[in-house]
């Protein structure tokens, strides 16, 4: 595949895994295994309603789901979707970590070259 | 305001010119990034990079050089629109800073402006690398998925 940045990355995904309240969310709900907004509320310095709105915005990206409980919803992880956020941001950096190598290579390449080439 | 870096740094065995050169002219470029590669290495000079068959999945990228001072620095913008002038918000900005290292030379890259483009993805990564805390609970579990689940691209 190309190493093209913008079509390694789901901007969807990494701006609703981008915001502290969410990340902190996606981390309570791999803790206890599942939660409400209710439940996840009690354990963050913000609104129930707040808590609702970011598990909204998880949901649309598939990072959560949730099942019906009572007269809220239980929430939890999905587990590929998170892999395969996690394989997006492992992406972003061994590919620049893949071009450094073949920068290194060419230059220490050629340098070899001008040193052999000064010796005769 | 730019946000998102990903850092990277690292010596190479070959003098700053040299070294200088890879990481500019197009002709070494394509030899370590796109396919192809068609700009002029000097500031403000636009042009563009292939990747692959742009009929066939491929792409063709924007690309503008931002600075280009031998053997310090050269830095680019790329992924803005065609026929947009490059600025921060619109696209990528590149860096290679280099230093004299002994026989060598320190090679620091960095790139910025991930704020349109999932930078979280780029500072998610780097503290996923370094083990740094925060994500106390959220890395360790990411560790091993990736390690075991096969993710469809």
């Amino acid at each position: 595949m190309s190493t093209a940045l913008g079509e390694q990355v789901d901007d969807d995904l990494w701006s609703a895994i981008g915001d502290p309240t969410r990340r902190r969310l996606l981390d309570l709900l791999l803790i206890d295994g599942h939660g409400t907004a209710t439940t996840l509320g009690q354990q963050l310095p913000v609104t129930r309603q707040a808590v609702a709105k970011h598990l909204g915005v998880l949901d649309r990206v598939g990072l959560v789901w949730s099942t019906p409980a009572g007269r809220e919803k239980r929430y939890q992880v999905d587990d590929a979707q998170l892999a395969r956020a996690a394989s997006q941001l492992a992406a972003v950096g061994s590919a620049w970590d893949a071009r450094l190598d073949r920068i290194k290579r060419i230059a220490e390449t050629i340098q070899r070259t001008h040193r052999d080439t000064k010796q005769t | 305001m730019e946000y998102g870096t990903i850092e990277r740094e690292l010596y190479i065995d070959a003098t700053p010119e040299i070294v200088f050169d890879v990481v500019s002219s197009p002709e070494h470029v394509k030899q370590w990034w796109p396919d192809d590669a068609h700009y002029e290495p000097v500031a403000g000079s636009t042009g563009t990079i292939r990747f692959g068959d742009p009929e066939n999945g491929g792409g063709i990228e924007t690309f503008t050089v931002v600075d280009a001072r031998p053997p310090r620095t050269f830095s680019f913008r790329w992924t803005h629109p065609a026929g947009e002038v490059a600025a921060p918000g619109n696209s990528l900005l590149v860096t290679f800073e280099l230093t004299a290292s002994g026989a060598g030379t320190t090679l620091r890259m960095t790139e910025t402006g991930f704020r349109e483009m999932g930078w979280e993805a780029a500072v998610l990564e780097h503290q996923y690398q370094d083990h740094v805390s925060g994500w106390d609970y959220f890395l360790p579990r990411l560790v091993p998925y990736v390690a075991t689940l096969s993710v469809p691209s």
